[in-house]
């Protein structure tokens, strides 16, 4: 089956330099809002499950709250530990003012 | 070349071979550890694994077959003896010789057994590693009777995990709150206020004069004379840097395994890391031994790297977690006084921080149910700059917005390597 690209959220719910969670398909992905740049990817932490929309983004890294794991939303690659494993990241696409998640 | 040898399998030891191998790809790694379990993780022991909520798989560091896959000679079930620094060869305790060019302390400690009568008895129980962890889950039923001796960390989790499984429990410490001497009174008092809630019988300001029973517990007298009638026990009263192994060696042992910021001891290509290392921290401008888990994880890494011939110094702000109920405490920096104690949020409001502050400075901060300020503070630990201590109090300033500018990121292990 093909991926598609779903309505997920206004663009301007999303707030800058921020995070939010949204409700694709039954899936939590967490949206970050970089200087106007859209990113998508899981919102569970893939060390103990915390949401990473609840940690703090700096720039394209979030960290979770729960125990300093650190990934780029970008790739969803480990920038610290204790994660191992990247988180999974989803394409974005603006349209008007909706924001679309690939999934 | 004889290669790159790791003596301890805890997380320190497991994060260097893991990170030996990842910056060389060719280099030879032997990991030492005395337990015969594959490198895990501590933390879980007195939480989720006691309850019986993880299996032990779940605790492992790495899959197990992960060294075999990445060339790592493991030697488990094998403890180092001696250390020979100027032959530059490992004695094990069966006799085998293991030759280095590089070596890794990362021993760990080991928990003390005072000499309490008694203390031998069955039924009287400590925790450190797996093994002590799965005994005394065997004795978690609803309607026991535990006495918890000693209420530091591990015990006050002990004594949550206990209260998990509704067993009758009973906790002594000698000062007047749990973690007096760690956290402070204030915060410690909280936490007293904490276990009571949860139906903790406390007995503070006192000591176990002895254990008593035939064969097997049946009672823990103090020193103020209660007798504590009870079906087992856990005694968690600090613990020792396992430094033995260094007799005659010429490294230098002072309160742990002495080491510069690059984690080296005194001497050449021997380092340590870990809760065994008393590590000059660049940041506090002092030595300072951490015995958990980040410590382990990240000063392992660092000292593999150095090892390797990098010289990048280990400036991570300690930080550990401690859960307790539904209380998720975090603490970062390091104090040992402090001349003001500035609380963000009310202490027994169920969410705050507290900063220790020594010269306007934030030396430590420690939250409750708080882990965001706690993260936020510690570019400001890092930054040893006076705060205004009116923002910290005010829960409506963010934090990030008190770093002093240019704002420095704690940097990570990972991320300098690719500067």
């Amino acid at each position: 089956m093909a991926e598609v690209f779903v309505p997920a959220i206004k663009i301007a719910d999303v707030p800058a330099n921020g995070m939010v969670v949204v409700d694709v398909n039954g899936a939590r992905i967490a949206v970050a809002n970089v200087q106007g740049q859209f990113y998508a990817f899981d919102d569970e932490c893939t060390h103990e499950q915390c949401s990473l929309a609840e940690g703090d983004l700096a720039g394209t890294t979030v960290t979770c709250m729960c125990h300093g794991a650190e990934f780029d939303v970008r790739s969803g690659a480990v920038l610290a530990p204790p994660a191992v494993v990247p988180v999974k990241v989803y394409r974005t696409r603006v349209d008007g003012d909706a924001l679309h998640i690939e999934v | 070349m004889a290669g790159f040898v790791v003596i301890g399998a805890g997380l320190a030891g497991a994060s260097a071979a893991i990170a030996l191998r990842k910056y060389s790809i060719d280099a030879r790694v032997t990991l030492i550890g005395e337990e015969d379990e594959v490198p895990y993780e501590r933390p879980p022991l007195s939480k989720g694994y006691l309850r019986g909520e993880q299996p032990v798989e779940k605790l492992l560091v790495r899959p197990r077959e992960f060294y075999e896959e990445q060339a790592i000679d493991t030697m488990f079930g094998s403890r180092a003896c001696r250390i020979d620094g100027t032959q530059r060869v490992v004695h094990l305790a069966d006799d085998r010789r293991v030759p280095f060019d590089r070596l890794l302390i990362a021993t760990g400690v080991r928990n003390r057994r005072p000499p309490i009568p008694g203390i031998e008895l069955q039924g009287v129980h400590q925790l450190r590693t797996v093994r002590d962890a799965t005994r005394l889950r065997a004795e978690m039923r609803a309607g026991r009777r535990a006495v918890v001796v000693g209420m530091g960390f591990i015990g006050c989790e002990v004594a949550a995990s206990l209260r998990h499984h509704q067993v009758e429990v009973v906790a002594i410490d000698p000062g007047p709150t749990p973690l007096a001497r760690v956290l402070g009174e204030a915060v410690g008092g909280m936490l007293a206020a904490l276990h009571a809630s949860y139906g903790v019988h406390t007995v503070f300001n006192d000591a176990v004069e002895a254990f008593e029973g035939d064969g097997r517990i049946a009672a823990v007298v103090t020193k103020a004379g209660l007798r504590i009638p009870c079906d087992f026990a856990v005694v968690g009263v600090g613990v020792e840097a396992v430094v033995d192994l260094l007799d005659g060696s010429g490294i230098r042992v002072d309160n742990g395994i002495a080491v510069d910021q690059y984690c080296a001891t005194s001497v050449g290509g021997i380092f340590a890391a870990g809760d065994v290392a008393n590590h000059f921290h660049p940041v506090f401008g002092r030595h300072i031994r951490v015995e958990h888990w980040q410590n382990a994880m990240r000063q392992g890494d660092n000292a593999a790297r150095n090892m390797l011939g990098e010289r990048i110094a280990y400036d991570d702000i300690p930080w550990f977690w401690s859960d307790q109920y539904d209380a998720n405490i975090q603490y970062a920096g390091h104090h040992t006084g402090y001349e003001e104690l500035i609380l963000r949020g009310q202490l027994h409001g169920g969410s705050y921080a507290a900063f220790y502050m020594n010269g306007g400075v934030i030396d430590a901060v420690v939250g409750v149910n708080n882990a965001r300020d706690v993260r936020r503070a510690m570019p400001l630990i890092k930054a040893r700059q006076p705060v205004d201590p009116g923002q910290l109090r005010d829960e409506s300033v963010d934090l990030r917005s008190l770093a002093t500018p240019p704002s420095d990121p704690v940097r990570t292990p990972s991320s300098s390597a690719t500067a």
